[in-house]
């Protein structure tokens, strides 16, 4: 039997004077990987914010790791290191003096209080191992502005990878890269996903790649439509419900 | 005169108990502000800065009102007025250059009308626009050392935070952190720091010391912990030169230590620029 790794019950979130997302309750067993999908507006990022304890939630109780996240979203630091967030647009000022090294190693340390230089050495050879895993050891001195979309992106894995995680939580994670650079960076999720045993939740819009890789689903539009294996959720009459009637599907032909 | 005769009469100024004050008071001012700095043209507070400089004017004037030591009422004014103002600009709509335009303009407006029914104040409005930094005292020196020992240790201690909160605030937030508070503690040190820098630098320039060293060695460093180091360094060498400047040549300090950062922010825009 399976740990559970999240658990999510009853989650109502408002936004503004509307209910974004209502009464969503699901579970997330470790090392499975389950896609959330939905139209724009569906409340999918407001869901996963949430979770996350970003954003404020009016019902319902989430459980990470066996602790259950509190009204304020407070949840104890070892936790929280062992789960890993890809905001959608991984938006930060080029102009912030930081290397490639300096981001990975903030997904190393465990942000309390602590003197700069602790853990320098351990700190150094994680990063180091994480960033010759997703193949971009040689960026280690770069700053950050100088990356381009692709090396974003497998920074970005780089910073998951360095501490031992048991949850990411990708919102879009692809976003911005072209067809080539998206199959790539799926191809080392999917490895690491392997070799790290991680329980993944993401939002997404290709369906295509939800169908080939993810062991369940969510539809989502505000309220929970349907979950379970993609091959039974995204049907066509769960995909009309959620995407709306005139939502045309394209089969492709190999 | 000859170099060597201007040498030692510059030295023999440093003699002076007023003057070791003078210098250590500008180095004090000009690491805090460094080091503080640093965060805050990353977040985009650098006119935020300036805005609490004026309104020390305003707190200085309503000391003197009251008949209240000005350096007492300034602290508690400068921390109740960044909060204060920080409030007000995450409640409105309005673009944030602007409010602090009208916080600015309204505070040194205000505070000049207060201080002409004060009548004379004992320095003139001369030395609260633009300091007097011969005028430091030893407790001066020390509210600055503690301070800036406080200043270290916050910083030393949370140094990964502060990147993480600089970078991206979802992702801190998603990490645990605590945005709001710590918003409001580097707010708070930022306005002790110009709380008690404003005697010695004065209401106008107080800001050039938090932004151009801090300016100068982004343009220098290669990576963030380099990049802050570097900032509190500059600020205060600054502060040494520009008082060594302004003894030789006989010109106003505090004006003096900023032309000094400015030459040494100018120097780091020619310099050949780092590799990336």
């Amino acid at each position: 039997m399976k740990a559970t790794v999240l658990s999510v019950e009853q989650l109502t979130v408002y936004r503004e004077s509307y209910a974004a997302v209502q009464n969503v309750s699901f579970s997330l067993e470790e090392g499975t990987d389950m896609a959330i999908v939905g139209p724009n507006g569906a409340g999918k990022s407001t869901l996963v914010q949430a979770i996350l304890g970003i954003l404020p939630r009016a019902a319902g109780e989430v459980t990470i790791l066996g602790q259950p996240l509190s009204r304020t979203g407070v949840l104890a630091p070892r936790l929280r290191q062992q789960v890993a967030y890809l905001p959608q647009n991984f938006l930060f000022d080029r102009r912030i003096p930081m290397t490639v090294a300096e981001l990975v190693g903030l997904g190393w340390d465990r942000l309390g209080m602590q003197l700069p230089w602790a853990g320098h050495k351990q700190r150094r050879d994680a990063i180091q191992t994480a960033l010759d895993r997703v193949d971009a050891g040689h960026l280690g001195h770069q700053l950050i502005s100088g990356l381009s979309g692709g090396e974003t992106k497998r920074v970005l894995l780089a910073y998951c990878l360095v501490f031992p995680r048991r949850l990411l939580i990708l919102d879009e994670a692809p976003a911005g890269l072209d067809m080539r650079g998206e199959s790539e960076f799926y191809q080392l999720l999917y490895q690491l996903k392997q070799e790290q045993g991680w329980a993944i939740l993401q939002i997404s819009h290709d369906l295509d790649m939800v169908r080939r890789h993810c062991d369940r689903v969510l539809c989502l539009n505000r309220a929970l439509l349907c979950q379970g294996i993609p091959e039974a959720t995204l049907s066509p009459d769960n995909l009309a419900a959620a995407y709306g009637s005139e939502f045309v599907r394209y089969r492709h032909v190999h | 005169m000859s170099i060597q005769a201007e040498a030692t009469r510059v030295i023999e100024l440093f003699q002076f108990p007023f003057m070791q004050r003078a210098v250590l008071g500008g180095v004090l001012t000009g690491v805090m502000g460094g080091m503080l700095g640093s965060f805050t043209i990353l977040r985009q507070l650098s006119f935020f800065s300036d805005a609490l400089g004026h309104s020390a004017l305003l707190g200085i004037s309503i000391g003197l009102l009251l008949g209240i030591n000005p350096s007492v009422v300034l602290i508690p004014f400068a921390v109740a007025f960044a909060l204060g103002v920080t409030y007000l600009l995450e409640r409105t709509r309005l673009w944030t250059d602007a409010l602090l335009n009208i916080i600015y303009s309204s505070s040194l407006a205000i505070a000049v009308i207060v201080l002409s029914f004060v009548g004379q104040y004992k320095g003139g409005i001369n030395n609260l626009l633009f300091g007097d930094i011969l005028a430091v005292q030893e407790l001066d020196l020390v509210f600055s050392g503690l301070l800036l020992i406080v200043c270290i240790i916050f910083i030393g201690l949370t140094l990964r935070t502060q990147m993480l909160l600089t970078l991206n605030e979802p992702l801190a937030i998603a990490r645990g952190v605590s945005v709001t508070s710590h918003r409001t503690a580097f707010i708070v040190l930022l306005s002790l720091v110009v709380a008690v820098s404003i005697k010695s630098i004065g209401v106008l320039l107080i800001s050039g010391f938090v932004v151009i060293p801090a300016c100068a060695s982004r343009l220098l460093s290669r990576n963030f912990s380099h990049y802050v180091i570097l900032s509190a360094g500059l600020g205060g060498i600054s502060a040494v030169v520009g008082m060594i400047i302004s003894a030789l040549f006989n010109l106003p300090s505090g004006p003096s230590i900023v032309v000094t950062q400015l030459t040494i922010f100018l120097a780091a825009m020619i310099a050949p620029r780092v590799r990336g």
